[in-house]
């Protein structure tokens, strides 16, 4: 039975050994004053039954084991105190779970009297742990009438209410652009070593390479198209600014993409280049009016088998 | 068009009494060319063209016709073999006595073989022989159907292929071609009659891949597929009849956009840039109504056609009912400055559809009409769009331009005339090149004939008024749209043609009144006018003697009498006085109107009815004079430069509302830099109500001004708090407001106004410290993010304000620049620089403006000694693959390099990928920033460089006019007229050792080779100029000929290899530097080895050259030829060259007659190489003798032709 009790100990030994270690606050102080007590009791055990020395970690192992059978106690102990709508344990509930525990209750006075035992000193007094108070924000509300008075109080208001927790902004023009500037210089700056570290460069100068990194010019297959059509960022700040006029175009604009590819007689490549982007506008409302030769399908060529 | 109907037409009548060659031209009358095939891969093309010709002479048995560098497979006239010569002799111009290097002999060669060749008096580079079988039917006046097969293969000229190194099929890559040329030059992509004066109706067939298309000329009547459906072909007929030189086509994977108000026109760009296509075309309709309107009838064509590509020769080029455009004039709504330009370019296209392409010229002594309606109705355009004051500062820019390049370069004449046929009266013998033909022009003479041309319009109008002007064009107009539309009749068709005389005749029919003194004096003549005005004024007599000289001895100028309007601005009022410019009267007096009056406080009345205040207490008490105006409404071709005082230039510049007279008075303010001419300025700048330009001339001119009173300058420097009122923040007065660019004005005015502050210099002549950071806080808060245009240019301007601001370095004892010691100002600019540029890379601007800045930037920073002078950088952006606008600007810092340095190696650049647009430009910038001129001594003019210009001049540009033509401007921008100093005296040239010069013959030319012989062994730059030129201009095959590193090592051959080429020749240095690249193509032709063949004999001579022409019509890419060439012309009958020079006889007509040249050649040359004796002697002889001996093969004087098959076959 103690074997198989061993057993059980040691992997709550395990897992505790793994945490509990770097204390310092109050809380950490007081286990550790109790856990060198039990740690003392062990040893003390221990060479009543006669062994000179014990190794570290089968003294610690111990220690967990006792530990765990005190605290075992202790929550049962507890819990048939609850059962029985009480607050406080009472030495029935006690025996009852030692009982339960397998433990002969009867041996106990007799084990307390021996002879042999060792005297051991109470551990020191250390303040109990400090429960850290909870962060009150705002008051708390009280219980509406119809609410008995004992039921737990509502919880701090930020829980449940919207937080107000802001600063007043920087309204200070010249601060405003002074951040955005530097902050896009800086931005800028850190963008552009970036690629000059991470890619190829050129430098203005033999002695110092690195001092004003130029980012390497790159041969385009097709230079005019980088040239020519407006970035992304560019084209952003132009649906920011007139979003309406870009939304009316693209609408009446996307239509007729389908139209064409409908159409049998749509030119193949006409097609297959303006699908995708945008088709003129005439092609949506007046297609049917447009007589344009290169709008024209493609003649089949004439076969002269027939002939 | 069916041609069958062709022969139903009458006797025809088409004799031009102007010129009496036309008698003996035959007349074409229809015109079939089709294309078959478009190979975008090996850039050729294959197709053939069938001429219905009229003969207007009995006996007709030779037809001449124009082709360049096509290879001609066959030639049949009314389907029998007919045989043909194909001589081009301005392939090489000059042959004889090649020791010639002066440029008087180069043209006068050069006019030659172009007059040879000359379609207006009939000849051509292709004489097909009418077989005997037709020529009875001569008698009866039947047509005559030329038939011609042809190929073009990797043409230089005249069709430009765009095939960019990606993946994907070509449709994808975007590949595109396009024809391109500057005036008549279809020659180089099909035979034809290359005369703007040959008219004839066209029915144009283009197959192409299904995924392109082929936007040409006329209407597009269908388009088939072949039968394997994988291509089609495009059928366009012109009905109209049109010049062969007006013929253009391109293809291309283009998106199509259909003019929204005018359906008939269409409008084509490359993939992608569509949304910008719609935008750039949203105004074109206004130009067409516009003149519709003014010249109240309709366009010509049933179509328009506008085209986009890239790397376009010119801005704009204007062919029948279809417009080539620069792809680069493309813009979205977000840019400003692009706007104007390109508008003012489609207006140019436009005008040029109604004169130039539907009306097209008799000779080319009538193109000065042409291009001065097309430029005047522009300039009307302009008036109308963008106002008055616009106009006015156009014309005064073109006035001022043209005055400029007349008095420096002597006069440019409209009107030539040729006496007697033989030009041995050269009507302007101050220039080094002829006027005679097109193709012989300088670029810029041509630039200027255009600015004259339109100038002389405008001068016409002002003596008989807009209206009759418009009338003048519109009956023009209409004679010529009723004879288009008679089909078959073609002596009608002349009508279509403008001459000056029919000119001048409907001008006088319309207005009855006689121009004939203007014409004298403007379009016979040429130079302009230069006055030089004084007053006095005359208290006791109030009255104002004014004092007009002239010059009229300098070069460009001329005498001019007659009326001349003045104006002058009294207290009482503005006065305009017409005064007579006489033989011998300089003063004039003309009676003051008003008394001089201080005290009266009166309103002024100005010249446009306006009454001002004026503070009138800077004037002088006595005189009643604000102001005087020579000839203000530039009615004479004319500088004037005036002496009045200070202040009344200041008050023409405040109260005169001429935006005219305002730019002069900010010019001569700058000569009195006095605290009222300060205020005057500040005063422009400030009044929105000014023109822009003048605000902006208002800006650079206070600069200066400050700069002249630095001593006594008081307050912020100049411009300072101006632009800090206007653009800056009220609450914080050194932030610059965001962005909003809504007002045009101050948009050209912010930007502007930085770029001249940056001029400002304190005392020590550095910029100001303050004018320093305010440029950079400019930088720094410049903020773009609410604006909907963008800001690319102004930041662009910003990177010039600081170029501006640079000054050079204090250089202690020529130290290396390095980073340690760089000046703190200097490297907050350069950190700006670096980082803008940077910036491009991640975020590139629109046409890469603010690199071009920053590039001038660092080669002002480099100039200046603040970091170390290098070439590498602007280099690699000169390199293929780079937006054009950098590209030019990485040039001009490299061509500013190599003068500033007097030695360099910028050869490599450009190197591959021929782009004619580039290369022109890097002509005409060597030609004004040129390294070393006439005058000056310079260890780079030495006679390698001489030989290289030389060769590239008459050999190595063949392809493109102007190229040849700017090349002639460098070699006379280089080394005047005469033969160049550095060149040894030709007589010992013959015997001089050039491999071994020390044992140079003659002593006194010892000290020339000085310099010479270094350069032997160092990199000077005298090769590499040149070397800079020819690499994209002749591309691979200068490569494959140039670039092999000699086997003997003989590194001064090498510079002679390279000659006959007209290709580069690597230096000894570079050689090195390039091995990797040349071996691959040492494998091509064995130039060097060809070099070694002994040119006495004039067989081998004569192989060797044909082998050269070969090579420069048909320059193939380095690494292999495209393997069915290799077929074909394996496939021809090789005939044995004939042994005996005089006697070509028998070749069959088929080839296109220098092939089978090729085999012999090598054949010849390994026999011959053994009898080389004089290895030096062939640095300058062989070449010599090559030239000699392809003088006799191919000079249309000496009647033989060595390469084309017997006419007597």
């Amino acid at each position: 039975m103690r074997a198989v009790r061993y057993d059980m100990t040691r992997q709550d030994v395990m897992e505790r050994s793994g945490c509990g270690k770097a204390t310092s606050s109050p809380a950490e102080n007081y286990q550790l004053a109790r856990r060198r007590t039990l740690q003392v009791v062990v040893s003390s055990l221990l060479t009543e039954c006669g062994f000179e020395s014990a190794e570290k970690a089968t003294v610690e192992s111990l220690t967990e084991m006792i530990q765990s059978y005190i605290s075992e106690v202790g929550r049962c102990a507890k819990a048939y105190c609850e059962h029985t709508a009480r607050i406080t344990p009472t030495l029935s509930d006690t025996v009852v779970t030692l009982n339960e525990m397998g433990f002969n209750v009867d041996t106990l006075p007799g084990y307390a009297k021996r002879s042999q035992r060792m005297v051991i000193t109470a551990p020191p007094v250390t303040n109990a742990p400090v429960i850290p108070k909870a962060l009150i924000a705002g008051q708390k509300r009280t219980h509406p009438s119809h609410i008995p008075s004992h039921f737990p109080e509502f919880p701090d208001p930020h829980t449940y209410i919207k937080t107000p927790t802001f600063r007043e902004p920087v309204s200070d023009y010249q601060v405003v652009r002074e951040k955005a500037a530097s902050q896009r210089r800086d931005v800028e700056r850190a963008l552009t070593r970036f690629m000059a570290k991470t890619g190829e460069t050129q430098s203005l100068f033999k002695d110092d390479v690195t001092a004003f990194p130029l980012i390497a010019e790159r041969p385009s297959s097709i230079p005019y198209l980088s040239a020519l059509l407006p970035s992304e960022l560019e084209l952003q700040t132009l649906e920011e600014t007139d979003s309406s006029e870009q939304d009316d175009q693209t609408d009446s604009e996307n239509t007729p993409v389908n139209n064409l590819n409908d159409d049998p007689g749509a030119d193949k490549e006409n097609s297959v280049l303006l699908a995708g982007s945008v088709v003129p506008l005439v092609k949506v409302s007046e297609e049917s009016m447009i007589d344009n030769p290169y709008l024209r399908p493609v003649k089949k060529p004439k076969v002269r088998r027939k002939k | 068009m069916n041609r069958k109907k062709d022969k139903g037409f009458e006797t025809p009548l088409f004799l031009n009494v102007l010129t009496c060659y036309v008698m003996f031209i035959p007349h074409t009358t229809h015109q079939v060319v089709c294309i078959n095939n478009i190979n975008f891969q090996r850039k050729s093309v294959i197709g053939f063209v069938e001429l219905t010709i009229f003969p207007t002479v009995v006996n007709l048995n030779r037809i001449k016709l124009n082709s360049k560098q096509c290879r001609i497979y066959r030639v049949r006239v009314n389907d029998l073999e007919a045989p043909f010569i194909y001589n081009d002799p301005t392939l090489e111009v000059c042959h004889h006595e090649s020791k010639q290097r002066n440029l008087n002999y180069f043209s006068s060669a050069y006019t030659a073989a172009v007059s040879a060749v000359d379609p207006d008096a009939g000849h051509g580079e292709l004489v097909i022989k009418v077989p005997s079988e037709l020529w009875k039917q001569g008698d009866e006046m039947n047509v005559l159907k030329v038939y011609i097969e042809f190929s073009l293969d990797q043409p230089k000229g005249g069709l430009h292929f765009v095939v960019p190194d990606v993946e994907g099929s070509m449709a994808e890559r975007g590949a595109h071609v396009f024809s391109f040329g500057y005036q008549n030059s279809t020659r180089f992509w099909f035979p034809c009659v290359d005369s703007y004066s040959e008219l004839c109706t066209w029915k144009l067939e283009f197959t192409v891949d299904a995924s392109m298309v082929a936007v040409s000329c006329g209407d597009l009547v269908e388009t088939v597929y072949t039968h394997d459906m994988r291509k089609k072909t495009f059928h366009y007929v012109l009905p109209i009849p049109t010049a062969a030189s007006n013929i253009s086509l391109s293809v291309g994977p283009f998106e199509i956009l259909v003019e929204p108000y005018m359906h008939e026109v269409t409008h084509f760009c490359l993939p992608q840039l569509l949304p910008l296509l719609k935008h750039s075309m949203s105004y074109l309709h206004e130009i067409f109504e516009f003149y519709e309107e003014i010249l109240t009838c309709r366009y010509p064509y049933s179509c328009f056609k506008t085209v986009f590509v890239d790397e376009a020769y010119v801005q704009v080029s204007s062919y029948a009912s279809m417009s080539i455009f620069s792809t680069n004039l493309l813009h979205s709504a977000m840019i400003i400055d692009q706007t104007p330009l390109t508008r003012q370019c489609l207006a140019q296209a436009l005008a040029q559809q109604f004169f130039g392409c539907f009306i097209s010229r008799m000779s080319w002594a009538d193109e000065w009409v042409l291009k001065g309606i097309s430029g005047y109705i522009y300039g009307l355009y302009l008036k109308k769009t963008f106002g008055v004051n616009q106009y006015r500062h156009w014309i005064k820019e073109e006035l001022d331009k043209m005055v400029e390049y007349e008095l420096k370069m002597g006069g440019v004449l409209l009107h030539p005339t040729f006496g007697g046929g033989k030009d041995k009266d050269n009507p302007t013998p101050h220039l080094h090149f002829s006027i005679k033909h097109p193709h012989t022009l300088s670029w810029k003479y041509y630039k200027m004939f255009q600015c004259k041309a339109h100038l002389v319009m405008r001068l016409i109008e002002n003596r008989i008024s807009m209206e009759f002007m418009l009338q003048v064009f519109n009956k023009l107009l209409s004679l010529a749209s009723t004879a288009s539309s008679q089909k078959y009749q073609s002596h009608m068709w002349s009508q279509m043609l403008v001459s000056t005389h029919s000119f001048l005749k409907s001008i006088s029919n319309v207005s009855g009144k006689d121009i004939g003194p203007l014409i004298k004096q403007w379009v016979d003549q040429s130079a302009v006018v230069k006055f030089f005005g004084s007053f006095a004024f005359n208290r006791k007599r109030n009255v104002l003697e004014l004092e007009i000289r002239q010059d009229y001895t300098s070069s460009g100028t001329q005498k001019y009498v007659g009326p001349i309007k003045v104006t002058v601005q009294e207290l009482d009022g503005s006065f305009n006085h017409t005064l007579q410019i006489e033989e011998n009267s300089l003063k004039h007096d003309i009676p003051c109107h008003s008394k001089s009056r201080r005290n009266k406080k009166k309103k002024i009345p100005l010249m446009n009815g306006e009454e001002v205040d004026m503070d009138l207490s800077a004037m002088d008490a006595d005189s009643p004079l604000l102001w005087i105006r020579i000839d203000p409404d530039m009615s004479i071709l004319r500088k004037v430069e005036f002496e009045q005082a200070d202040f009344m230039w200041q008050y023409q510049l405040r109260y005169e509302r001429d935006v005219v007279a305002q730019e002069e008075s900010i010019l001569a303010l700058e000569k009195f830099p006095t605290p009222a001419s300060r205020l005057a300025l500040t005063d422009i700048l400030e009044q929105d109500q000014c023109f822009y330009k003048v605000r902006q001339g208002a800006c650079f001119c206070l600069a200066k001004i400050a700069n002249s009173m630095m001593s006594t300058w008081t307050g912020p420097p100049a411009m300072k708090s101006l632009f800090t009122r206007m653009f800056c923040c009220k609450s914080c007065p050194n932030i610059v407001k965001t962005n909003t660019f809504i007002s045009f004005q101050s948009y050209f005015l912010q930007k502007t106004m930085p770029v001249a502050m940056a001029q400002l210099r304190d005392i020590q002549n550095l910029c100001p410290k303050d004018v320093l950071n305010f440029i950079l806080d400019l930088i720094k808060y410049n903020d773009n993010r609410k604006n909907k245009f963008s800001d690319n240019y102004y930041r662009a301007e910003l990177i010039d304000a600081l170029t501006n601001s640079l000054t050079p370095a204090i250089s202690i004892s020529n130290e290396v620049r390095t980073v340690d010691n760089l000046n703190g100002d200097v490297r907050l600019i350069l950190e700006e620089i670096t980082r803008s540029l940077n910036m491009e890379k991640l975020l590139p601007s629109y046409r890469n403006t603010i690199t071009v800045s920053c590039l001038r930037a660092i080669r002002m920073l480099q100039k200046n000694g603040h970091i170390p002078s290098d070439p590498s950088l602007f280099k690699s952006y000169a390199e293929y693959g780079h937006f054009v606008d950098v590209r030019v600007a990485a040039l001009e810092a490299v061509v500013d390099y190599t003068r500033g340095m007097h030695r360099t190696s910028p050869s490599e650049v450009s190197r591959t990928h021929p782009i004619p647009y580039v290369v022109h430009k890097i002509l005409s910038m060597l030609g004004k920033n040129p390294p070393f001129t006439k005058a000056a001594e310079s260890p780079l003019c030495n006679e390698a460089l001489v030989d290289q210009l030389w060769k590239l001049m008459n050999s190595g540009t063949s392809h493109d006019w102007r190229l040849r033509c700017d090349a002639v401007n460098l070699y006379y921008t280089l080394f005047g007229l005469t033969r160049p100093s550095c060149l040894p005296l030709p007589e010992l040239g013959l015997v001089l050792n050039l491999k071994e010069k020390k044992a140079v013959l003659n002593p006194t030319i010892k000290p020339e080779q000085g310099p010479d012989t270094t350069e032997m062994t160092g990199i000077t730059m005298g090769v590499h100029i040149p070397g800079l030129i020819t690499m994209e201009t002749v591309s691979s095959v200068s490569m494959s000929s140039g670039v092999a590193p000699p086997p003997q090592g003989l590194k001064r051959k090498l510079d002679s290899v390279v000659g006959p080429l007209g290709s580069s020749s690597p230096e000894p240095g570079q050689v090195l530097q390039e091995e990797d690249t040349s071996k691959k193509f040492k494998i091509r032709f064995n130039t060097v080895e060809e070099d070694e063949i002994d040119m006495e004999s004039p067989h081998d001579s004569q192989a060797f050259i044909h082998h050269h022409l070969n090579i420069l019509e048909r320059p193939s890419t380095p690494g292999k030829e495209p393997p069915a060439v290799d077929q074909a012309v394996l496939s021809l009958p090789v005939t044995p060259l004939p042994s005996s020079f005089g006697k070509e006889s028998t070749s069959s007509s088929k080839h296109s007659g220098d092939h089978h040249h090729h085999h012999h050649h090598h054949e010849h040359k390994k026999k011959k190489k053994k009898k080389h004796k004089h290895k030096h002697k062939h640095k300058h002889e062989s070449k010599d003798k090559e030239r000699d001996s392809h003088a006799f093969s191919n000079s249309p004087a000496s009647g033989r032709s060595a390469r084309s098959p017997s006419m007597s076959d």
